[in-house]
């Protein structure tokens, strides 16, 4: 027999690539635009366009599937995951970098069934990358293979994760000293691309042996999870215990050596969960 | 009279695109051979300048870790990064560039950075704008500091005084609140993106001028300003910059900079920095 969900994957792929068109006509327009109203306001709209999009093209087809979508789920809808086919959508990840047009924005999507992630795939439109991974046959990067580096040195390792500003001086305060503890393991550099998903994906690509982050979403993490263990990477929990996709934190690695390391060397916040009320 | 200038800026552009040798890119992993590609890539660029304008100087990032001066004279000059993005290069992450400005009278006059993977080809001629792949860039008309994203590095320092002077500026300026802080890895990319109007702004301490010199007039010709991190002028010797898209943001960013001072590029030679 076939693979059950290929055709689910066939057609992600497909609405993936015409979300990452609107994404880049959302660019190309006018950038007084951007300017003129506030860029929040900006995005917002793109953002729910493009998960509408998405959601509306995939229940034509797969009307029991359910769906934890961001803009769906700031809109009021639950984000509790079942044992339902699942669609986790981040429409736009890397929001402030489209405000800007850094070019690092893209398009995530992970398929769970049974909780367990079955695919995903992450579109990084800018730069025309379209990620994908199905479990159990590999992970590429427009249709070539891609794997991680293998690197199991931490002073040799390339660590990316993100700096955004924490009103809670305490938690700010801790981010900064984990950026400063790591810096001076030391390894090679700290980078900050600005989207999640695309993070995940350098680490899958071996363009970078690490990436951490607190303070993420379910919809940040589903896709790039695929794709990263795919390309035979390590993910993890912060804590060093097993991932979590709704804990809004994680570790992936070119290695357990340098998961493992990086979870001793980092101090934990509370983020909060995504499946608990009023997180 | 033809632009004097234009015919050397035309060479440079040429021997960027032909130079850049991705197979050893792809097989490298050890810092090693980023040397030896550094070395080949240079002396390949150094050569075919001197081929065509003999009496020409040089200040280039291999040459002076061998040894020789760097002072930047009223001389004709080509200021060269062969790699400027080093680490990245070792990673193969996204954003390495080769880097050449040409000063004359010490002004640069014309400057380019090429980023090689990405192949985007930066230019600028001083008085004729800045364009990056032939399309006019122009620097983001952002004046809000707290809608900018600025671009920095941790640099490659990891004496413990550094390290804390780099680490108050970042707390200062993620806490303005800004946008966002991100960085290429590359201090020639960073001032591109700026020309670009992608970020608002980018400072760093301890660059050298091979790492801005091109940049800097890439971005003053996309309509940004340079400024030193104290806020006087910037000195392209000084190891320092600000690089933004209005006197405004470059101010407030000053504001913010833990500054310290680096040993000069054209410091006399009493051991190496």
């Amino acid at each position: 027999m076939g693979d059950p969900w290929q055709e689910c994957m066939d057609h992600c792929v497909e609405v993936t690539k015409k979300a990452g068109e609107m994404i880049r006509e959302a660019l190309q327009k006018d950038i007084a635009v951007m300017q003129k109203s506030s860029p929040v306001d900006l995005v917002t709209v793109t953002d729910q366009k493009v998960e509408q999009l998405i959601i509306s093209s995939i229940k034509e087809k797969f009307p029991d599937h359910s769906f934890i979508g961001e803009e769906s789920v700031a809109a009021g809808a639950p984000s509790i995951l079942t044992d339902n086919p699942t669609w986790i959508i981040d429409p736009i990840d890397g929001t402030t970098n489209f405000v800007h047009r850094f070019p690092f924005v893209s398009v995530s999507i992970g398929f769970t069934v049974k909780k367990e992630i079955e695919f995903g795939i992450v579109y990084s439109c800018i730069e025309d990358k379209m990620y994908t991974a199905r479990k159990g046959k590999g992970a590429f990067c427009n249709g070539v293979p891609i794997k991680v580096s293998g690197q199991e040195e931490i002073s040799q390792s390339m660590v990316l994760t993100e700096m955004g500003f924490k009103k809670d001086p305490e938690i700010f305060k801790t981010m900064m000293a984990n950026l400063k503890t790591i810096l001076t393991i030391p390894v090679h550099g700290i980078r900050s691309p600005g989207s999640a998903a695309i993070n995940m994906c350098l680490v899958a690509c071996g363009s970078a042996d690490a990436y951490y982050h607190m303070g993420i979403h379910c919809w940040d993490m589903a896709g790039g999870a695929a794709v990263v263990t795919e390309a035979g990477g390590v993910i993890m929990d912060i804590s060093g215990g097993p991932f979590d996709l709704m804990s809004r934190r994680l570790i992936v690695a070119s290695s357990r050596a340098i998961a493992e390391r990086i979870a001793k060397e980092i101090t934990v916040f509370p983020v909060g969960r995504d499946d608990k009320e009023g997180e | 009279m033809a632009d004097l200038w234009q015919s050397a800026m035309d060479h440079a552009v040429v021997r960027e695109a032909l130079q850049v040798d991705r197979k050893v890119m792809t097989k490298s992993s050890s810092v090693d051979l980023v040397t030896q590609t550094d070395q080949k890539v240079e002396k390949l660029i150094i050569q075919s300048v001197q081929e065509k304008f003999p009496s020409h100087r040089f200040i280039g990032e291999e040459s002076v870790a061998a040894g020789e001066r760097c002072v930047l004279t009223n001389e004709p000059t080509w200021i060269i990064d062969p790699i400027d993005g080093t680490t990245n290069f070792v990673h193969a992450f996204p954003f390495v560039a080769v880097s050449i400005g040409f000063c004359v009278n010490k002004q640069v006059e014309f400057g380019v950075v090429y980023s090689c993977l990405e192949d985007k080809m930066f230019t600028a001629r001083r008085g004729k704008g800045s364009f990056c792949n032939g399309e006019p860039l122009q620097v983001s008309d952002q004046k809000d500091i707290k809608q900018a994203i600025i671009a920095t590095e941790f640099g490659s320092s990891r004496d413990p005084e550094v390290v804390d002077h780099i680490f108050s500026s970042l707390r200062n300026i993620v806490s303005i609140p800004v946008h966002g802080v991100r960085g290429a890895g590359t201090a020639a990319i960073n001032m591109c993106l700026v020309a670009s109007g992608c970020v608002e702004a980018y400072y760093e301490i301890g660059i050298h001028v091979w790492d801005v010199a091109a940049g800097s007039l890439i971005v003053s010709e996309a309509g940004g300003v340079l400024m030193d991190v104290e806020g006087g002028q910037m000195d392209m010797m000084s190891r320092r910059i600000v690089a933004a898209n209005s006197k405004i943001i470059a101010e407030r960013i000053v504001k913010e900079i833990s500054v310290f001072s680096p040993l000069r590029d054209d410091a006399p030679p009493d051991g190496h920095h």
